[in-house]
């Protein structure tokens, strides 16, 4: 896929974040656009994509946010990377496994947030924010994982269609 | 191998490149870049969100509205220019009863000077309580601001682009409002749990505290103008052991369905020093 065609999707995805999925609530946790796209994509086989995305989603996210800029980012790199780690060996083993992606992917997403917001002097009380928000989150990703890696899955084949043989 | 060691060397050069964008923006000077990115985004967020408010006013409306909304969509299959008319008129329809309502708000105070903006976007992180809202310097606002709505404390403007701000909500567990209580004419502050329940605290033992009662700003502190609704009174919490009192506060605000806020611009925050 088009590097630029891949920021420009993925910036749409950070405002329809902003404006839209954020009033789609289970409890506080809402479902998080951007790391799908991102775990999706790089399931998908396209590392090195999926960071390049992941950054510029990230970028995309902390300007709305009161996360500090990079934060975000960094995170998403670092889910792009793990989720990419032995190129579909580990996590496409089966199907179920993209949800175990997720549930990691969800776990460094918010792990690094509430690390830099508390490092920022946020303070938090974890098990609620643990209950109320992680969690739903959580079972909300879960819920929305096979269909975006699905989606992820036929953006793929259009993009990279597989050559024919001579 | 050479192709892990290119990926690993990428995730490191972008996370490299984060920590220097963390560290840039911690020192300011991010500013101008990241006023030239959010312009275009926020006028994304703008149009996204009013398609939102007119999808969930569509859907809300009462019974006969839809009804009507029926007919009127029979009528829209034979002129489709109709259909845009329509949702549009019925957008500004219900705008208008928000902005009455704002209008009947701020005569109540005519000393007080006002921005009425839209509410365009709800902070990606769930952690954090902010909204976004679309208005900025351009039309004069400023690092502190107080924001309310016609029910009462929204929260405070905690960062200021040129055409969108971002408002800490009172929701957000960092913000903490000065309050006094209506009846009892006790202080307190009202802090925000993680699940955005509210209470207040620090009330003196002395007072009695009744069920329902209004809460107001104090304005002690210098961050909002005083006599602010922020909410009622719904449970008190009395320990004989504790220092002082406790109460659940259910907010004046329904935050989930903001629409339309007004910034209050007369008022100069005290000590209000914007964040790098």
């Amino acid at each position: 896929m088009s590097l630029l065609l891949g920021f420009a999707g993925i910036s749409f995805l950070a405002v329809l974040q902003s404006s839209l999925v954020n009033h789609l609530r289970l409890l506080d946790g809402r479902p998080d656009l951007i790391l799908l796209a991102i775990t999706g994509w790089a399931l998908a086989g396209h590392g090195r994509q999926a960071m390049l995305f992941g950054f510029v989603g990230g970028f995309a996210l902390d300007l709305f946010s009161e996360v500090p800029l990079g934060v975000s980012s960094a995170a998403l790199v670092l889910v792009a990377v793990l989720v990419s780690y032995s190129e579909g060996r580990f996590w496409g083993v089966h199907p179920l496994m993209q949800l175990a992606a997720v549930i990691a992917a969800s776990g460094v997403f918010y792990a690094a947030q509430l690390a830099s917001l508390g490092i920022g002097g946020h303070s938090f009380d974890l098990p609620l924010v643990v209950n109320r928000i992680v969690l739903p989150s959580l079972f909300l990703n879960l819920v929305l994982a096979l269909p975006a890696a699905q989606a992820a899955e036929a953006l793929s084949r259009f993009f990279t269609p597989a050559e024919v043989a001579a | 191998m050479t192709q892990l060691s290119s990926k690993t060397l990428l995730a490191s050069a972008l996370i490299v490149l984060s920590a220097a964008l963390f560290v840039l923006n911690l020192g300011g000077y991010l500013g101008p870049a990241r006023e030239a990115i959010v312009r275009p985004l926020a006028g994304g967020q703008q149009w996204v969100s009013q398609r939102y408010f007119a999808a969930r006013e569509f859907l809300t409306a009462p019974r006969e509205a839809t009804a009507l909304q029926a007919r009127i969509e029979e009528l829209e299959a034979q002129n489709a220019a109709l259909q845009d008319q329509i949702i549009t008129l019925q957008e500004e329809a219900s705008e208008a009863v928000i902005l009455r309502a704002l209008l009947n708000f701020a005569r109540t105070s005519p000393e007080t000077s006002y921005v009425a903006t839209s509410v365009i976007g709800l902070d990606p992180s769930p952690f954090v309580r902010s909204i976004t809202i679309g208005a900025g310097s351009d039309r004069g606002l400023s690092y502190g601001m107080p924001v309310v709505s016609e029910s009462g404390l929204v929260g405070r403007i905690i960062e200021v682009n040129a055409t969108s701000s971002r408002v800490q909500l009172i929701t957000d567990p960092q913000a903490a409002v000065s309050v006094r209580l209506q009846n009892s004419r006790a202080d307190g502050l009202v802090v925000a749990q993680a699940n955005g329940e509210l209470q207040v605290e620090q009330i003196s033992h002395e007072v009695e505290v009744s069920q329902g009662e209004l809460v107001l700003t104090s304005g002690l502190g210098g961050v909002f103008p005083s006599d602010i609704p922020v909410g009622h009174i719904v449970s008190v919490r009395t320990r004989d052991f504790e220092l002082f009192q406790q109460a659940v506060l259910e907010p004046a605000v329904e935050f989930e369905g903001l629409e339309i806020v007004l910034v209050i611009t007369n008022f100069r925050p005290v000590d209000q020093v914007p964040a790098p």
